[in-house]
Parts: structure tokens; sequence; C-alpha cells
């Protein structure tokens, strides 16, 4: 379904976001891309669909959706691209939704017909929306947030789109409603029989709900593999430290290890590993020979030591 | 035995019910907990559970319809003559400090609303404390990170030594290493100067690290309240096991 | 702040600038004698000697129109400065503190805006008598309104931001957090709309002045100088011609120079998809 390969991207001014991305997503599987600020997670985002700032270009590589060469193609096709195969979760539902008109209103343009009355109540049942009746007729200013990014993924999934993208979709929500909310998006999604991208900051959340999970660090894929493992067997040092910085999984009295130094801004291809400065496991080689994205016991993993972080003893659960 | 940093004593926050509107929402109903000094409780709940409300209260922000609050043992007064005896600090590291005053002088403000001297060396020795170079204090918000906003924000929550210290939301905003950076701070700085804190979160992960006991809110009460090892364990009451499992 | 370098808001700035270049120095201009009788034909055409003419008593029109700017500006700027002073500190009060406050700023800004600018002009030129004075005292209060109602709006955005709320537990006092942490960050918007009122204020000094409330004979502003052309039209047309082309200038460079202040600000630029 997305084929990238070594994708770089660059900024008007120079900043490059993506720096050789590299990751595969087959039909209906659910990815969660993770990284922090930074990592070039969004903009890889943004990128399926080309929905980039004016003055962005893509400076390397091949980003390939549903066949159609994303960078290469005509305006009609990339139009259809996103018309018909892509749809699109964004963090704030209250911005992607129009104030200006009903709920039911938004849904209908959303699915490019003329649909019938029933036909988005179901829809929206679909969404786990109580009293889709009453949420058709409502403006989005009356709805919680919970509620409106389930009307979004709705809207997102009205065209039966082949790929889904959602960026950090429950990260404005509150705790309790982010289980619900992602449980529509994962249905709503299979249902569909849609590849779901999930871009996301929260590592738990990635291990709960996807297929395989892709750790972004410095523009690139550091590391990508089957959900159950990338956290508890990482192949990747910078995967290894996320998972010890983040609370959650460690014993009362343990301290969390931050990792230090702070990540990098890239104006150039990076010709050594981006994340070697912070690493606990750099050698000289990581600061002089960039490492290629190799395919190691299941993952795909971009570090020259990945065959030591592979043989250590898996993490032991917390509890 | 020394007198609890804040004490609420069957708090009621009631709103609505003004001249115009008869609908009223009770955002607090009858809670009662103490903070002793050095101790930091944790206040976990999903928004509408009222921990906001809460945390207004005990910041003097807000007065309870009903009920005591007391701060140090005596009743609370007025915010006014509380100056630098207690401090917040927020969620949003974009709106902690004023855009358009250099990071070194919102941190000062609290001594310059105290019409303190000395102000120069007080940041310089917080920001130290805080891990951040002296320097940036000649910088403006918008050239710092989310972090160093935050940590620029614990600077100025800590320039007064107050007593007691509010964190609502403090690290939700901020990614995971930094987020990890944040919280041993909080951690260090009250080892350091001994404050009381008030940890308001909906990440029981994030609060249970940070905490000594913890407070669970739903609907504006407080339904579990014990020490933070029962956080790592398995809690007493149904509904904070099921925050639990969020965790896992 | 990056300021516009379309050729639009350059113009309009440069256009600007030497209007009020014009005004300032225009006593000192050698454009000629704005109040000599008879320096040529009465109701003369536009010529090399008197590039805009002459008026119905044979002045030059050129040096009447250049006072004309100066006055039109100067009047409009007064006003549009009492505006800002008084409209900032209401419409901060009003944010800010809320409560009576708010309801006594924005109802009896409701009440204001309720009125037509000219209908205000009629009766405050009916109390205070025609005259340079009321016109100021006309443009302040019709653009006073919207104004306040800007700043308002903006203060209620800000008032809620996290290092005004720890100012407030700070113990900071309601005058300190306005004039620190509010009003600095009131002033891009409020800019923005203090021009487009400089705008607005052109247009209603030029109406009243028209009708003949606002700036009296032989004191000139584009708007009197359009009311003394207007009965010749059709014989003399140069006089209207004249004082309304650089009117129209005058607005349309201060609207320019106003969008690009709001464009340098507040940078939404439409995000075209590539």
């Amino acid at each position: 379904m997305v084929e990238a390969q070594e994708l770089a991207l660059a900024y008007a001014g120079g900043a490059r976001a993506l720096d050789g991305v590299t990751l595969s997503v087959a039909p209906g599987e659910t990815v969660a891309v993770v990284g922090e600020s930074g990592s070039g997670k969004t903009t890889f985002g943004m990128a399926l669909g080309r929905v980039l700032p004016v003055g962005a270009e893509r400076v390397g590589g091949r980003l390939t959706v549903d066949g159609v060469e994303v960078f290469d193609a005509a305006p009609e096709r990339l139009r259809a691209l996103r018309r018909d195969t892509l749809g699109f979760v964004f963090q704030n539902p209250m911005t992607a939704l129009d104030p200006t008109m009903r709920v039911g209103r938004q849904l209908a343009r959303a699915t490019g017909r003329r649909a019938p009355e029933a036909e988005l109540a179901a829809l929206l049942a679909r969404a786990r929306l109580d009293e889709p009746e009453r949420v058709l007729r409502a403006w989005p200013h009356e709805l919680s947030g919970g509620m409106a990014q389930r009307v979004v993924i709705a809207m997102a999934i009205a065209r039966s789109p082949r790929l889904l993208v959602a960026d950090e979709p429950t990260a404005s929500l509150d705790a309790s409603i982010r289980d619900k909310v992602m449980d529509t998006l994962a249905a709503l999604s299979a249902e569909a029989g849609a590849a779901l991208v999930v871009l996301s900051h929260d590592l738990r959340l990635a291990a709960r709900r996807a297929d395989r999970i892709a750790v972004m660090y410095g523009g690139r894929v550091a590391e990508a593999g089957p959900a159950g493992e990338v956290f508890a067997r990482p192949a990747h040092p910078y995967t290894a430290a996320l998972t010890a910085a983040a609370a959650g999984n460690e014993r009362p009295g343990e301290r969390l290890e931050p990792i230090p130094g702070t990540p990098p801004a890239l104006f150039a291809r990076c010709e050594a590993c981006a994340f070697a400065p912070r690493c606990p496991m750099a050698i000289k080689r990581c600061h002089d020979e960039r490492p290629e994205t190799r395919r190691l016991a299941g993952r795909d993993v971009a570090c020259h030591r990945a065959e030591e972080m592979l043989a250590a003893p898996a993490r032991e659960a917390a509890r | 035995m020394t007198a609890p940093v804040v004490e609420l004593e069957e708090v009621r926050v009631t709103f609505g019910g003004g001249l115009l509107s008869r609908r009223t929402t009770e955002a607090v109903r009858g809670v009662s907990l103490a903070i002793a000094p050095g101790e930091t409780l944790g206040l976990v709940g999903e928004s509408g559970s009222g921990k906001t409300t809460l945390g207004r209260v005990c910041l003097g922000l807000l007065r309870p319809t009903s009920g005591v609050m007391r701060f140090g043992g005596e009743p609370f007064g007025r915010l006014k003559d509380r100056r630098g005896q207690l401090s917040v600090v927020l969620q949003h590291p974009e709106w902690a400090l004023n855009p358009r005053l250099a990071c070194g002088v919102s941190v000062a403000e609290p001594l310059a609303i105290l019409r303190r001297g000395g102000r120069e060396a007080a940041v310089t020795r917080m920001l130290e404390q805080v891990g951040l170079e002296p320097a940036l204090a000649r910088r403006y918000p918008s050239e710092l990170s989310g972090g160093q906003r935050q940590r620029m924000a614990i600077a100025r929550a800590l320039i007064t030594e107050p007593r007691f210290i509010v964190f609502d939301e403090a690290v939700s905003a901020l990614d995971v290493s930094v987020q990890a950076q944040v919280l041993n701070l909080i951690l260090d700085l009250q080892a350091a100067h001994g404050f009381g804190a008030l940890f308001i979160s909906h990440d029981l992960a994030a609060t249970r690290y940070a905490c000594d006991r913890i407070a669970v809110m739903r609907r504006g009460e407080v339904v579990e309240i014990g020490p933070v090892e029962r956080f790592y364990a398995t809690p007493e009451t149904a509904y904070a096991r099921e925050l639990m499992a969020s965790v896992a | 702040m990056r300021l516009p370098r379309d050729p639009l808001s350059v113009l309009g700035a440069i256009c600007l600038a030497a209007l009020v270049l014009i005004g300032l120095l225009g006593p000192w201009l050698p454009l000629g004698d704005p109040t000599a009788i008879g320096a040529g034909p009465r109701l003369g055409w536009p010529s090399l000697d008197h590039p805009m003419g002459l008026d119905e008593l044979g002045r030059a029109f050129l040096p009447r129109v250049v006072d004309g700017i100066g006055a039109t500006f100067l009047l409009s700027g007064a006003a549009v400065l009492i505006t800002a002073v008084l409209g900032t500190i209401l419409g901060m009060a009003a944010g800010y503190l809320g409560g009576l406050a708010d309801d006594l700023v924005a109802r009896g800004a409701d009440v204001l805006f309720a009125f037509p600018a000219l209908l205000l002009g009629l009766l405050v030129a009916a109390v205070m008598g025609p005259g340079a004075v009321s016109a100021v005292a006309v443009i302040s209060a019709a653009t006073l309104p919207l104004f306040i109602r800007v700043v308002r709006s903006v203060t209620l955005g800000v008032a809620g931001r996290g290092f005004v709320v720890t100012a407030e537990v700070a113990g900071a006092s309601a005058w300190r957090v306005m004039l620190v942490h509010i009003l600095p960050n009131v002033l891009g918007a409020a800019v923005v709309q203090l021009t487009y009122a400089l705008s607005i204020g052109m247009i209603i000094e030029s109406a009243l002045s028209f009708l003949g409330l606002g700036v009296q004979p032989p004191d000139a502003s584009l708007g009197s100088l359009l009311r003394q052309g207007s009965p010749y039209l059709t014989i003399a047309p140069h006089m209207v011609i004249g004082a309304g082309l650089v009117l129209s200038l005058a607005i349309m460079s201060v609207n320019l120079v106003g969008d690009a202040i709001r464009d340098a600000l507040e940078p939404l630029r439409g995000r075209p998809l590539t």
C-alpha cells in the first residue's frame, strides 16, 4: 500500500525533515510511527498525501502510495489519490470540523454524494457515537472532544479510503476516552479494509494497537518491526533509550533515564548515524559511517550494532 | 507535628446559579485532604473530575462554595497576603512565559511583585538549579524548546522559595525523554527545597513516578487516596484499577 | 516581524510616506500661496503654472490641496490617537476584569456602534458647533466601538494563558497584569485595527467637512475642498477631481499599509497543497 524508499524531504529554508525514510505498509495493516518532536513523523504522515507546505521539496528517494508515485504524479492523479484513497485524521478535532456547519451536513459532504440521513446515522453508530441522530443535528462546538474526533474519523472513512493517516489522534483528548476513540479508529479502518498509519509520541498507545511499529529519529526510521517485539527487545539503542525514559515501566523507586542531549536539526544528509552523539553504544564507526537499513530477525533496523542489541536479553515486564 | 501546608475540609465548589441562570454544576463535592510539608500529592482523574477546580481552590484562585481551605494551619485569607508562598506550573509550555518578555524577566517576576532586589543573582541561581544555562535568561520564549520553557516556568515557580507548588498537567505536553528530565527535576528540587506539592495529571504513570501519595478523583469526589506503592500494585477501588489498566 | 515586500505593500507605504511628508512640510514647500486671491484666472484649468488649476476666487488649488492633506491627516490622526488610548484602556478592562466593567463597556460600545457616523456628526455638531474639534470628537466616537471590541476580544484570549494565571498566583495586581502581560500582547492587533480606523476616520472627516460640519473656511481639508469644488463640477471639474484623487490615494495607501502590518504580525498565509 505504501512504499517509501530512502525518502528525503526538505522544507523551504533548508531544514531537512526527512533524511532517507524506508518503510512499507501492507494493505490492511496498522503501523504506528513513533517518535519525538523533530523526528519527522508528522512530515512523513503528511507526505503520504503530499499535504506539505509551499516550498517543501523532495530531495531524494521515492514514495509510492497505492501505486501512485506521490512526488511525480500529475495534479489530477494526486487529487484523485487524496479524494478516493486517503483519509486523514488530525490531532485537534475542533479545527478539523467547520464550525459554521452542522455535523450532518459536513458528514454528508464527506461522503461526496447525497447520502440519506439513515446512512449517515448508521455511520456515526459504527463510530460508537450514542444518539447519532442528535449528533447529526448538532453544531461542532456542542460536541465534546471525544465525540468530535469520532465524527472526524467517520468523515475520514466515509469514502472507504484504502489508507488512513492519523496524526496524534488522541493527543488532545482525555485519557478516559482515548481508548474509545482508538477503538473506533481501529474498528472502522478494519471494516473498510484500510491500512492505518498512526503517528504518535505515545509508546503505550502504539504498542497496544499496531501490527507493526516504526520508530523514527532524525528523519529516518531507526527500526521497524512487529509491535509486540520492538519495545520488548529493541534492535536500536534509541528504542531502548525511549522505553527507559518512558514512565510506566519502572519499578517503584527506580529512576527514569532521560536521553542526554537533544535531537538533531538536519540541514543536509547525515553521513553518520544521527543518534550517535547521544547513543550509549556508539563506537567510532557510528560517527563516521551512515548505517544502512537492513533486515534482521524480522526487523528493519538502521544501526551498526543491531546484532548486539538483539542478542541482549529481552527487558522483563514491569510487573 | 507541623501543620499541613494545605488542608481541605469538606470543600464544595458549585458553579452557576447566578442571577440569570438556574443551572448549577457541582464541580467538587465534599473533598477533604491534607498535604504535608515536603510531600507531593498526586491528583489523578479524567477531565470533568474536578481536579483542575480543586487545584485552583488550593491556589486561592477560587473560593469554595462551602468548606474550609487552610494554608499552613491558618485560614487562607487573601491571595495578596500569600504572595510568594505558593506558585504554579501549568500545562502548555508555549504559553507558560510571556512571549514579549525576555525569559529572565519572566522568571524574576515573582520577586518583582514582592519588590525584592537581587533579582539577577536569584535568576542565575535558579536557572542553574533547573539545569539551564544562565545565558538563556536573555533569550525570548520563542527561541526555546518546550522542555526548556517548562524548566523556566519551574525556575520561576521556585524563585520565592514557596511552601507549596501546584503542578497542573505540567509534563503532559512534553516528549517522552523531556518528560523524564522534568519529572526527575521536580523530584530533585523537592528533595532540596522541601516544598509541598500537588501534582495534577490524567497520566497515572507520570503521577506515580513523581508522588508520595495519590488521590483519585471522579465526578467531584475523591474515590481513593493512598500511598503510591498501592498504585504500583493493586489499588482498592475498581475505578482506580481501570485507570491502572491504561498504564500497562 | 517581517515586513511584506510585495509590490502593493511597498507602493502603499511609499505613497503614504509621501503624502504625510507633503502634508507636514506643506507650508514650506514652494508650491504657491493657498490664500492669495487672484493669483490667476478664476476657475482656471490646470496648467504648468498651476498644476491643479485655480478655484473660484482665483487661488491656486494645489497649495490648498496640500493644506488639505495636512488637515485631513492631522484631524483623523488626532482622533485615532484618542481612540487608541481610550479604547485600549476600556477594552482591556472589559476583557480582563469582566463582570460589571465588561457589561458597562461592552454595552456602551454597542450603543455607540448603533449610531451611523454621520448621525453622530450631526448630533455632535449641534452640541459643540461645527469645526475641527467636533470633527475629531465624531471620528473618535465612530471608531471607538469596533476598536474596543477588538481589544476586548484579544484580551479575553490572552487572559487565559498560562503566564497570566501564573502572574495572578504570584500576587500580581490587576493593573500589573494588564500593563505588563496583556498590553504587549494586544498591541499587534490594536495597531492593525488602528490603521483601519485611520482610513475610516479620513472618510468620516471628509464627509463631515463636505457637509459643512467639519473644517470651516478659510481652513481647508480634502473634504471641504470637495465641498468647495462641487458646485463647479460641470464647468471646472479639476477641483473635485484633484481633491478626490488625492483623498482616494490617501485612504488607499493607509489601507495597504494596514494590510501589510496585519500580514507581518499574523502571517496566516493559506498553505496551498504542493
